[in-house]
């Protein structure tokens, strides 16, 4: 039975990896967006992002996720759980990543900006081809940290019925009455994967600042 | 208008109730991050062993998964005692708060330079006495700031408690949706409420950065230098 319930916790394993990724690469994707806006300083657009981010930072994850799911299901927008818990998450990252995007833009020198300007790229260019690609050994690890939280907050699309590891561990429970097996593989899984990760971005941090500030 | 005044009035109770929680869970987990912080930096090895593995451990499991387990494994056995899924979420809540708070705080505990500790020892001050007199006092004002943000994650982690069956305000707009069928209003409505309930306490925390970061500021630069100054991370 342990073999058998450890299968199917695995298989909501691999969703939950699923959503993780998808919410990661959302919320890589749109942190930049959010950042780069912010740094061109075009004020109407400044005023909406910094609104934006306020309110991604303010609201819970679940109350998003609510929002998407039943909120667009009910104006005839049916997005799937899947779905709708990458965007949910991944648009709650953004606010965080485009943070972490905003303190790597600040470690490049502003005499670089000067520099490529006189060369005559360019705004966007000089921050894209001079500033971005800098910032990327600061910007790493925060965001691998983020992959590692978001693996955790994936749990969360239990709540509107995605099959991941915690909607399938109920199942096992209500099904089985062991509670305490399903509980303690499902936190061993969370533990063998997430601990040795936190600790390799931890050493990749060092690493990858170390050689920067060389 | 009469419709958003009576959801208002409906939802009023439920936010009474999530203020409770993530007040309760406050209070718990800065005194459990204390102790944990002061044993994460024990002169004794098992005790500060013991005291980074668990918040080790307790970091890499998720919130809702703890919550979860608490309502269906604990919850039985505790029902009899009387103990509601409300005292079950605030239990779940700061464990999961501390292993993350208590991390900071042994920072910036780690962060007092070590001649201080030389100093009070020669002065024949004891190991505790020294955090006591000596440690805590220097490193409270440094710490204000990341407990502010901690109550912010609280606030918005409280609202998982809403799966445990506890009546705070996103179960209520919850069973309001159930009786209106209106998801989108009510949830807009909802995340309104926790914007308005959270700004001012952003405010805050960003003007206790300014206010002790520049005392604090340098001490800090010690113990992780030119990073980024990350905010509380959300549901995690």
């Amino acid at each position: 039975m342990v073999r058998e319930t450890l299968g199917e916790l695995l298989r909501g394993g691999v969703v939950t990896l699923q959503i993780a990724s998808g919410a990661w690469v959302v919320g890589a994707v749109l942190g930049l967006a959010l950042a780069v806006m912010q740094d061109l300083g075009l004020a109407p657009v400044k005023a909406l992002q910094t609104s934006l981010t306020i309110s991604l930072r303010s609201v819970p994850q679940l109350v998003i996720l609510y929002l998407l799911y039943f909120g667009l299901g009910a104006l005839g927008i049916q997005i799937n759980s899947l779905l709708a818990a990458i965007l949910a998450l991944g648009v709650a990252d953004a606010a965080f990543t485009a943070e972490y995007y905003r303190a790597g833009f600040m470690m490049v020198p502003w005499t670089q900006r000067e520099a490529g300007v006189s060369l005559g790229l360019s705004r966007m260019g000089v921050l894209m081809r001079v500033v971005v690609p800098q910032t990327i050994p600061f910007v790493v690890p925060p965001l691998l940290n983020s992959f590692v939280g978001l693996l955790k907050t994936a749990t969360l699309a239990a709540a509107v019925g995605a099959p991941e590891i915690l909607y399938r561990g109920q199942n096992a429970m209500s099904r089985t009455g062991q509670i305490v097996l399903v509980m303690g593989l499902i936190i061993a899984l969370y533990v063998i994967v997430t601990m040795p990760l936190t600790r390799a971005v931890a050493v990749l941090e060092r690493r990858l600042r170390s050689y920067a500030l060389s | 208008m009469s419709q958003l005044a009576s959801w208002l009035a409906i939802l009023a109770g439920g936010l009474i109730v999530t203020i409770k929680l993530s007040a309760f869970t406050t209070l718990f987990t800065i005194v459990w991050s204390t102790l944990l912080a002061i044993c994460a930096i024990s002169p004794w090895r098992p005790v500060r062993v013991l005291a980074v593995f668990y918040n080790d451990l307790l970091r890499s499991i998720p919130l809702l998964a703890l919550l979860i387990f608490f309502y269906y494994g604990l919850g039985r056995l505790v029902a009899g005692l009387g103990i509601s899924s409300f005292w079950l979420a605030v239990a779940a809540l700061t464990i999961n708060e501390s292993a993350y708070l208590a991390e900071v705080y042994r920072g910036t505990l780690l962060a007092i330079p070590q001649i201080q500790w030389e100093a009070a020892a020669s002065l024949g001050l004891g190991w505790a006495s020294t955090v006591r007199l000596v440690i805590l006092p220097q490193v409270l004002p440094s710490g204000v700031p990341s407990t502010v943000n901690m109550l912010i994650g609280v606030i918005k982690n409280s609202s998982l408690a809403s799966l445990i069956a506890v009546n705070e305000v996103t179960l209520t707009a919850t069973i309001l949706v159930s009786q209106t069928f209106e998801p989108m209003q009510v949830y807009l409505v909802l995340a309104v409420l926790y914007l308005l309930l959270i700004l001012p306490i952003s405010l805050l925390a960003r003007w206790l950065e300014r206010r002790f970061g520049a005392s604090a500021g340098m001490v800090e630069e010690i113990a992780a230098p030119a990073g980024p100054r990350l905010a509380a991370q959300p549901g995690s």
